[in-house]
């Protein structure tokens, strides 16, 4: 535990915190940008070539708004639940893999601040955690629609969490490990999408329905339940809600690329960049999928997760074990 | 020495957490509190090079049963009761016999076989101790008929909690 | 990692100890059927830690497995449990347990 190494670490900590954070606003412009001509309409053009100011105006904004605590509010719940989604949205991005190493300085540094043995059960129980802050956003607002919206969007949470997992384990079950850079590593010839195309539809929906985004977005749209669960939140609380968002997303297709789409593996540029690449290409697939679909009603929705995707889930998984047992 | 500093501070914030479940006056509150306790024990069981058990009781103790417990006190409503401790000679009785129960158990641990005497043995760990692969070897060779007990178990708990918590339209 | 630890057994069953302590006193003082329950899980989960070091000490994953089922058990436990007391509170509108008499004497 020399010096060396703590400044190697706190350096990778804070590019990983950078990226995140900046990516957010990065993300939002484009959802925007690409939303507005998916509906025939130009985005954000104004504020800075292209609008890409846009997002930045928008912190501005929400920064100089006034922080309106309602009277009957429990204080320090509503304090804490923006903070516990973002936490656990930023702590799933310490084990994810950019890339498999790069040599600077005489030292072999590692893409990636960690590498746990039990990585994917770290992402869950970072999944599992994030619904505490809808919950409590929810429960902490003393209202009606916040406490409907929130209910339903944790219920929500918690059905697709089960799919997303069972998705997962066929990957698993190839690679033999839970460890994401050996995920990562396992796919150097053959990227997992291909003998997994079922598991990698189940897990595109279920990473739609985990961070509350369209066609699943019944429970903080806004003809439907107000906001949902961050009604009563202004400012800079809002700020997090959204902030937590976006960064879901960005760990839910950073997940994605790893398991499925091949990590860093490819030809010509080094990891990092086509692990760039593929995140803004599934970004972009995130946002069409909103630009898309119409919104699912909450019992179409559930019936959908419970009935549908984890008895599918668990046949892909009984497929897999079979097949792996037959070829040896 | 820094795994002494993280076993002080997750033990302190573990009784501390349940010294808040048990005496809190709102439900809610001591819902949160019962969490933070099941999160600083999974860094107690990772102190413990237990990496499998320390996910497993984030995901579904702190993650799952904890969420059906904070669902049931949302919807319930359940406020604070008023006194807070049961009146009269029950509350005496209930702190003296938790007294009897911690003298109990700590003349057990502190006794010289109780807790099989001093440090742990320097004997290094087995490569997959603690690891899923570990566990899964136990569970599905040694262990494997409670195992399938308990996958009955909890399908009978599911039928079981239909059945009980459905409206009854008659 | 795999280390000689600094902290030696008997620290983790007195925490175990104090913890199992705490839920007894929670289960018999409260009046409240949901903290009742909440006492019963910190019982559980000071028994679970205790294994876990046990575990640890003797060096193979036997108490993991122990502890696996504690899990599972808990969770049937809890959902049969919250759906009793749904039942009783929809008919009664009170979760306290000292409400709940009508079989006594």
């Amino acid at each position: 535990m020399d010096l060396a190494y703590l400044i190697e670490a706190l350096v990778k900590v804070l590019i990983v915190l950078g990226f995140t954070l900046l990516g957010v606003p990065i993300i939002v412009w484009m959802e925007r940008k690409v939303l507005g001509h998916m509906q025939d309409r130009i985005g954000p053009q104004r504020v800075g070539p292209f609008g890409l100011l846009q997002t930045i105006a928008d912190g501005i904004k929400l920064f100089f708004k006034e922080d309106v605590v309602p009277s009957q509010v429990d204080k320090v719940m509503f304090a804490v639940a923006p903070a516990i989604s973002v936490v656990t949205a930023l702590a799933a991005m310490s084990v994810i893999p950019f890339g498999d190493h790069v040599t600077l300085f005489g030292r072999v540094i590692p893409l990636r601040i960690t590498d746990v043995s039990i990585a994917i059960l770290f992402l869950l129980g970072a999944t599992s955690m994030g619904v505490y802050g809808i919950v409590l956003g929810g429960w902490s607002s003393n209202s009606k629609y916040p406490l409907l919206g929130a209910l339903r969007s944790s219920a929500q949470m918690i059905s697709y969490e089960l799919a997303m997992g069972t998705a997962l384990l066929p990957i698993i079950l190839m690679t033999g490990s839970l460890s994401l850079l050996q995920i990562g590593r396992a796919q150097t010839h053959m990227w997992f999408i291909v003998p997994q195309i079922v598991a990698f539809v189940i897990y595109m929906i279920c990473a739609v329905a985990e961070t509350n985004r369209a066609p699943f977005d019944l429970a903080e749209a806004e003809t439907e339940l107000v906001a949902g669960f961050h009604t009563e939140f202004s400012s800079m609380r809002f700020a997090l809600y959204y902030v937590s968002e976006y960064a879901n997303i960005m760990v839910v297709s950073a997940v994605a690329i790893t398991c499925f789409l091949g990590a860093w593996n490819g030809p010509f540029l080094p990891g990092w960049a086509w692990f760039l690449i593929k995140l803004v290409a599934f970004l972009f697939f995130y946002i069409w999928i909103r630009a898309t679909f119409p919104r699912l009603r909450y019992d179409q929705l559930m019936t959908f997760g419970w009935k549908f995707l984890l008895p599918l889930a668990l046949v892909n998984l009984a497929v897999t074990a079979v097949v792996l047992t037959v070829k040896g | 020495m820094l795994e002494g500093i993280l076993f002080a501070m997750f033990a302190g914030v573990a009784i501390g957490c349940a010294l808040g479940v048990v005496f809190h006056r709102n439900p809610v509150h001591c819902a949160l509190l019962l969490v933070g306790v099941l999160l600083s024990l999974a860094g107690v069981f990772i102190l413990l090079h237990a990496a499998f058990v320390a996910a497993l009781q984030v995901i579904v103790y702190a993650g799952a049963i904890m969420v059906l417990f904070l669902f049931v006190v949302m919807l319930l409503n359940v406020k604070g009761e008023t006194p807070l401790l049961t009146p009269g000679a029950a509350k005496g009785f209930g702190f003296l016999f938790g007294l009897i129960v911690a003298t109990e158990l700590l003349w057990t641990v502190l006794s010289p076989g109780g807790s099989e005497g001093g440090p742990f043995p320097a004997a290094a760990l087995p490569a997959e101790f603690g690891s899923p692969a570990g566990l899964g070897m136990l569970l599905y060779t040694t262990w494997l008929y409670p195992f399938e007990i308990v996958s009955l178990l909890l399908l009978v708990a599911v039928v079981g909690a239909v059945v009980l918590a459905k409206r009854k339209f008659f | 990692m795999g280390t000689m630890p600094m902290v030696p057994l008997v620290w983790y069953q007195l925490l175990a100890a104090i913890l199992f302590t705490i839920g007894v006193v929670g289960v018999l003082v409260r009046r409240s059927a949901l903290v009742i329950f909440m006492s019963i899980e910190l019982m559980l989960n000071a028994v679970n830690l205790s294994l876990i070091a046990f575990s640890r000490q003797h060096g193979g994953m036997e108490g993991h497995v122990f502890v696996f089922f504690v899990m599972a058990v808990a969770a049937a436990e809890v959902a049969i449990g919250l759906a009793i007391l749904v039942a009783i509170f929809r008919n009664r509108e009170t979760a306290s347990v000292d409400d709940v008499h009508l079989l006594k004497g």
